[in-house]
């Protein structure tokens, strides 16, 4: 593979920093939202902002705040983030030969910025992505996120009371609007989300379970059996982004 | 608890790190069997499916039907129109709604 990083540093970066533009945009107005829901599940400003800065994910720091408010331990919530962020291993193992690394160091920064888009764009790159390449994207989406938070806790100070009260049901709102694109995929994912709510509902009121291990016992068990029983899946919606990727080489 | 929560925050962002960074230093980590990835596929989904229920009906213990409406609204914004801002607001200014009169 021949990546020509090295030779246009700025033209590059520029260039990672444009594609990146529809990432800022999608990750600005959804951190928003983070920032409104991480005040009314209890979080400060601040530490919503240092959140969305050292984490850079998605579903899975809205799923941390909503089990922090539940008072969740720390070993389940970090358990249940690294479950749900499973697919990352996937993402970085794909991007390893499609990045023209040059350092050690590269590695350990560009490792930082690996998101869901991030890696759909660099994945498309003909050609491979190269290293200023990736900063310019990765920057624009790492700030895109993190000031998204910044302006989701500075609006939250101005709404009312009320609003706030209504804000705390917006987080499942939140997940049913991420659920909705995969059900509409299939109805696979209807019934894998449902028999997950259903187990988890049955463990936490049935047999008392915590809120994060009862969710981490969901997920673990009802991924593992649709696992077993969805074979053969071609046309499942989150290959097509790995598939193309394979393509690239 | 203050300090409790920057602690999660910063184990979160480890945890997260490492699932990022140690496939980068172990070639060859593409080649997974298709269950693996099936398996990967299939998580995010179940989690959302436990994280609404039973959440959305505890949510409100006074009104749970303010919650579920509310995630109603957003479920049917989102099929019509995708993103998560129109959805969000949706299902607030319901929700919202609700408390207020019923």
């Amino acid at each position: 593979m021949n990546i020509t990083a090295e030779k246009r540093p700025a033209a590059d970066a520029l260039e990672g920093v444009k594609q990146g533009i529809p990432i800022f945009i999608g990750y600005f107005t959804t951190s928003i939202a983070f920032g409104l829901l991480a005040l009314s599940a209890g979080l400060t400003p601040f530490q919503a902002v240092l959140f969305s800065m050292t984490n850079l994910t998605g579903a899975a720091q809205f799923m941390a705040i909503n089990l922090m408010a539940a008072g969740a331990l720390a070993g389940e919530i970090v358990t249940s983030v690294m479950l749900l962020n499973m697919r990352y291993i996937i993402m970085s193992a794909s991007l390893l030969n499609k990045i023209g690394f040059k350092t050690k160091s590269d590695r350990f920064i560009i490792a930082f910025g690996v998101t869901d888009e991030v890696f759909s764009v660099a994945s498309m790159k003909p050609g491979g992505a190269g290293r200023y390449f990736m900063f310019g994207l990765q920057g624009i989406s790492w700030l895109g996120w993190a000031s998204g938070t910044a302006a989701g806790v500075t609006l939250g100070a101005f709404l009312s009371r009320s609003l706030q009260d209504a804000m705390s049901g917006a987080l499942f709102a939140l997940f049913a609007a991420l659920l909705v694109p995969e059900i509409k995929k299939g109805v696979k994912a209807l019934i894998i989300a449902l028999a997950a709510g259903g187990v988890n509902t049955l463990l936490y009121y049935k047999y008392s379970l915590s809120a994060g291990w009862s969710i981490v016992i969901a997920m673990l068990s009802v991924t593992a059996l649709a696992t077993l029983l969805f074979k053969d899946e071609n046309n499942e919606s989150d290959d097509d982004l790995i598939i193309p990727a394979g393509e690239v080489q | 608890m203050n300090d409790n929560i920057i602690f999660i925050i910063l184990a979160c962002a480890l945890g997260n790190y490492l699932l990022r960074v140690v496939p980068f230093f172990i070639p060859g980590g593409d080649n997974l069997p298709p269950f693996v990835k099936r398996f990967l596929d299939f998580m995010p989904i179940a989690a959302l499916g436990a994280l609404i229920l039973p959440g959305i009906v505890t949510s409100f213990p006074q009104n749970p039907a303010a919650g579920i409406a509310g995630v109603a609204a957003a479920a049917v914004t989102a099929w019509f129109t995708g993103g998560l801002m129109m959805p969000v607001i949706a299902s607030i200014s319901v929700t919202w709604f609700i408390l207020q009169f019923f």
